[in-house]
C-alpha cells in the first residue's frame, strides 16, 4: 500500500502532539534556525519524557514530606534535581 | 435400506418434493426421534442421523447442483436434527404438515421456468415460503446456513416450518400467493433462487413487521375509528372528569411525539414554552389533532395542537380516550408489549388486562404502518402514554389509589409538555422524562429538566475569550504533568510547572542550535534530537530512540518517524 503522511484508519489521535505550538516556540527562540518535519515530533517525545520525570520527582518529594497534595515546593525541588542531573550528564 | 431408497429415488427423473416426501413418509423407517433420544448421545445418534440424513438428501436428490450443497447440508442436517430432537415433533409429522400446509398450486404455477431447474427450486421456494416466516421470526441467525442447504435441511426446517406454518397460516391468510411464483421463477443457481424466495416473501412479511416497510396510513384510519369509538364508549362509561384532563394531555405528547419521530418533523421551538404553560388547556381539539396525526402521520397536527390551545375540560374526556386509542393503535406490538409490562406492574391486574387488550388491537393496526424511525420514539412515548392511559383506567375502575392518581397526573403534564416538543432532541428528553413520571415524581420536577434543556440549544455561543496560544500549548503539557503526577496539585504548583516548562524549552532550543551548528547545519534534524536525548540519558545503548518512539508516541507518529518498508520496494519515510 502506498505510504502516506495522513493518519490511517482512525482519524482521532489520542494525545496529539501540539506540532504548531512546538514549531512556533522554536521559531520564536531561534528564528535563524529551521526545524525539520519529524523533528518536532521528537521534540514532543522529549517533552513527554521530561514531564514524566518531573511529575515523578514531584510525587516523590511530596511523599517525602508526607503531603497528599503536590505543592509548589515539591515541584521546585524536583526541577532542581532535574537540572542537576542534566548538568551532570553534560559532562560526558 | 437407505441406500436402496436412495437408488430408487435417484432413478426418478426430477420428482417433485411433494412426491418425494410422500415416498419418504411411506417408506421411511419407523425410527423416531424418541428412539434417537433414547439411544443417547454420540455414536448412536450420529448413526441414526446419517442414514436419515442420507435418506432425506437422496429423496431430494434430483438436481446435480444440490450435491455440492448436500455435503454441507448433511453436516447441518445432523446439527439440526440433534437440535430438533429436543422437540416432540418428528420429521414424519413435520413432513406431513409440510404436505398439508404447502399449497399444491405453488409448485405447479411456475411453468415458464426451465423445468429441471424450477422443480427443485419450486420445492425449495415453497418450503422457503413456509419457512421464511419462521426463519425470519424465530431463527434469523440460522438463515445464512439454511439458505445454503435449504433442500437438505429437511428435518430442522420442517420443525421450523411446522411452527411457523401454522402461525403463518393464521397471519398470511389474506396474503396472496403471488410470492410463490415470483420465488419459483427465479432461475439459475439454487442460491439465487433461494435468495429470491427469501426476498420476495419478505414483502408480505413486512406487513407484519413495521420496521421493514411502510404502509399507507389509510388502512389504519378505519380501524382507528372503530377502535376509538369503542374506547370512547368505555371511557365515557368511566367516571371522573379530572382524569379526562389528564388523559388528553397524556395522549397529546404521544401524538406529537409520533409526529416528531417523522423524518421531516417541523421544529416548533416557539410553541414549546407556550405548551408548557398550556398544559391544562389541552383540549378536545388537541385530541382530534392527535387522532388526525395518528391517522395521517403528518406534523401539521402539531401546529394544530398549539392552535387549539383553549379547550373545555368536558371535551377532554372524549378526546383523551380517542387519543389513547389512537396512540395505542399506532404503536407497534413490541412497544405496546413493553408498555404493557411496565404498566401491569404498577397497576392492578384488571387494568393491565385492559391495556393488553388495547395493545392487541393496536397491534393488528400498528403492524401496518410504523416505520422504524418512529418506532423507537413511539415506543417510549407509547410506554408513557400507556402509563397514563393505564393510570386513567386504573383510577376509574379502582377508584384510584393515591399513588396512581399522582403518577397519572404527573405523567400527564409531563407528557403534555413533552408533546409540545417537536425536535427529535426533545424526544430524547421526553424519553428521559418518561421514566420519572412512572416513578411518581412531582410534576414540577419533570418540567424543570425540560425547560433547562431548551436554553442550551437556543443560546448562541458568544465570542470565545482569546487565550494566549503559547499558554494554551503549555497548558497541554501542564495537563500531562498533572496526569502523570496522579496526585492532587495546587494551582501554584501548576504555575510552577509552567515556568519549568518554559525554561525547559529554552534550554532545548539552545542545545539543538549547538548541535546543529556542530554538524555545520542550519536546520535541526532528527539526528540532533537523538543526540540530545542521548545526552539526557534517555537514549543509551540498551534503549534506542526507536524504542522510545514506540513506547510513548501514538502509532501515527511512529509511522512518520521510524522508516518502514512498504510494497513496491519503497521505504517511508524516505531516508
Amino acid at each position: 500500500m502506498a505510504p502516506s503522511t495522513t493518519v490511517s484508519q482512525r482519524k482521532k489521535i489520542k494525545r496529539k502532539a501540539p506540532r504548531g505550538f512546538l514549531k512556533r516556540v522554536f521559531k520564536r527562540q531561534k528564528p535563524h534556525l529551521r526545524l525539520e518535519t519529524s523533528g518536532d515530533l521528537l521534540v514532543h517525545l522529549n517533552c513527554l519524557l521530561f514531564v514524566q520525570r518531573l511529575a515523578e520527582e514531584s510525587r516523590m518529594s511530596a511523599f517525602e514530606n508526607k503531603c497528599g497534595v503536590i505543592k509548589k515546593e515539591h515541584v521546585q525541588a524536583a526541577a532542581k534535581r532535574e537540572r542537576g542531573r542534566k548538568r551532570g550528564r553534560q559532562r560526558i | 435400506m437407505a441406500e436402496a431408497m436412495a437408488d430408487s429415488y435417484s432413478q426418478d427423473s426430477e420428482p417433485t418434493t411433494r412426491t418425494l416426501l410422500r415416498r419418504v413418509l411411506d417408506t421411511a423407517d419407523t425410527r423416531t426421534p424418541q428412539r434417537r433420544r433414547s439411544a443417547g448421545i454420540g455414536a448412536q445418534k450420529s448413526l441414526l442421523e446419517t442414514p436419515s440424513s442420507r435418506r432425506l438428501s437422496s429423496s431430494t436428490k434430483t438436481n446435480a447442483r444440490r450435491r455440492s450443497q448436500r455435503a454441507r447440508s448433511i453436516g447441518r442436517l445432523a446439527h439440526v436434527q440433534t437440535s430438533g430432537h429436543l422437540e416432540e415433533q418428528t420429521p414424519r409429522t413435520l413432513l406431513k404438515n409440510i404436505l398439508l400446509t404447502a399449497p399444491e398450486s405453488s409448485i405447479m404455477m411456475p411453468e415458464s421456468v426451465v423445468k429441471p431447474v424450477p422443480t427443485p427450486q419450486v420445492v425449495q421456494s415453497s418450503r422457503q415460503e413456509s419457512i421464511r416466516g419462521s426463519l425470519e421470526l424465530q431463527l434469523p441467525e440460522l438463515e445464512p446456513p439454511t439458505t445454503l442447504a435449504l433442500g437438505l435441511l429437511a428435518p430442522g426446517r420442517r420443525k421450523r416450518k411446522l411452527r411457523l406454518s401454522v402461525f403463518q397460516q393464521g397471519i398470511d391468510q389474506g396474503l396472496p400467493l403471488s410470492q410463490e411464483p415470483c420465488g419459483n421463477t427465479s432461475a439459475s443457481s439454487l442460491t439465487s433462487s433461494l435468495n429470491l424466495t427469501f426476498a420476495t416473501p419478505l414483502q408480505p412479511q413486512s406487513v407484519h413487521r413495521p420496521g421493514l416497510a411502510r404502509r399507507p396510513p389509510t388502512r389504519r384510519a378505519v380501524d382507528v375509528g372503530a377502535f376509538l369509538q369503542d374506547l370512547q364508549d368505555t371511557s365515557l362509561a368511566l367516571a371522573s372528569p379530572g382524569n379526562s384532563l389528564r388523559t388528553p394531555v397524556a395522549t397529546l405528547p404521544t401524538d406529537t411525539v409520533l409526529e416528531d419521530t417523522q423524518p421531516f418533523s417541523q421544529p416548533l421551538v416557539g410553541h414549546s414554552p407556550s405548551v408548557y404553560h398550556s398544559l391544562p388547556c389541552l383540549s378536545y381539539t388537541e385530541a382530534k389533532d392527535a387522532e388526525k396525526a395518528v391517522s395521517h402521520r403528518t406534523q401539521r397536527s402539531g401546529p394544530k395542537l398549539q392552535n387549539h390551545s383553549p379547550v373545555k375540560p368536558a371535551q377532554l374526556l372524549a378526546g383523551k380516550s380517542k387519543k389513547v386509542d389512537a396512540l395505542a393503535m399506532s404503536f407497534p406490538n413490541t412497544s405496546s408489549a413493553i408498555a404493557g409490562e411496565d404498566e401491569v406492574e404498577p397497576l392492578q391486574g384488571g387494568v393491565g388486562e385492559n391495556a393488553e387488550e388495547r395493545m392487541e388491537e393496536s397491534l393488528s393496526v400498528s403492524e401496518v404502518k410504523d416505520t422504524t424511525g418512529t418506532q423507537g420514539s413511539v415506543r417510549t412515548d407509547k410506554s408513557d402514554r400507556n402509563e397514563t392511559s393505564e393510570a386513567v383506567e386504573a383510577k376509574e375502575p379502582e377508584g384510584s389509589s393515591g399513588d396512581e392518581n399522582i403518577s397519572g397526573r404527573t405523567a400527564s403534564p409531563e407528557l403534555a409538555s413533552s408533546t409540545t416538543e417537536f425536535l427529535q432532541a426533545r424526544q430524547l428528553q421526553f424519553l428521559e422524562s418518561a421514566p420519572p413520571p412512572s416513578t411518581a415524581i412531582l410534576s414540577s420536577e419533570p418540567l424543570e429538566p425540560l425547560p433547562t434543556r431548551l436554553p442550551p440549544r437556543a443560546r448562541t455561543l458568544g465570542p470565545r475569550p482569546r487565550q494566549d496560544p503559547h499558554k494554551t500549548g503549555l497548558n497541554h503539557y501542564v495537563k500531562l504533568f498533572s496526569f502523570y503526577a496522579k496526585m492532587p496539585m495546587e494551582k501554584k504548583a501548576l504555575e510552577m510547572v509552567e515556568k519549568c516548562l518554559d525554561k525547559y524549552f529554552q534550554h532545548l532550543c539552545d542545545d539543538l542550535e549547538v548541535f546543529a551548528a556542530h554538524a555545520g547545519r542550519k536546520t535541526v534534524r532528527p539526528e540532533d534530537l537523538e543526540l540530545l536525548m542521548r545526552r539526557q540519558g534517555l537514549v543509551n545503548d540498551q534503549v534506542s530512540l526507536h524504542v522510545l518512539v514506540e513506547r510513548h508516541l501514538p502509532l501515527e507518529y511512529r509511522q512518520l518517524l521510524i522508516p518502514c518498508a512498504f510494497s513496491g520496494n519503497t521505504v517511508f519515510p524516505a531516508q
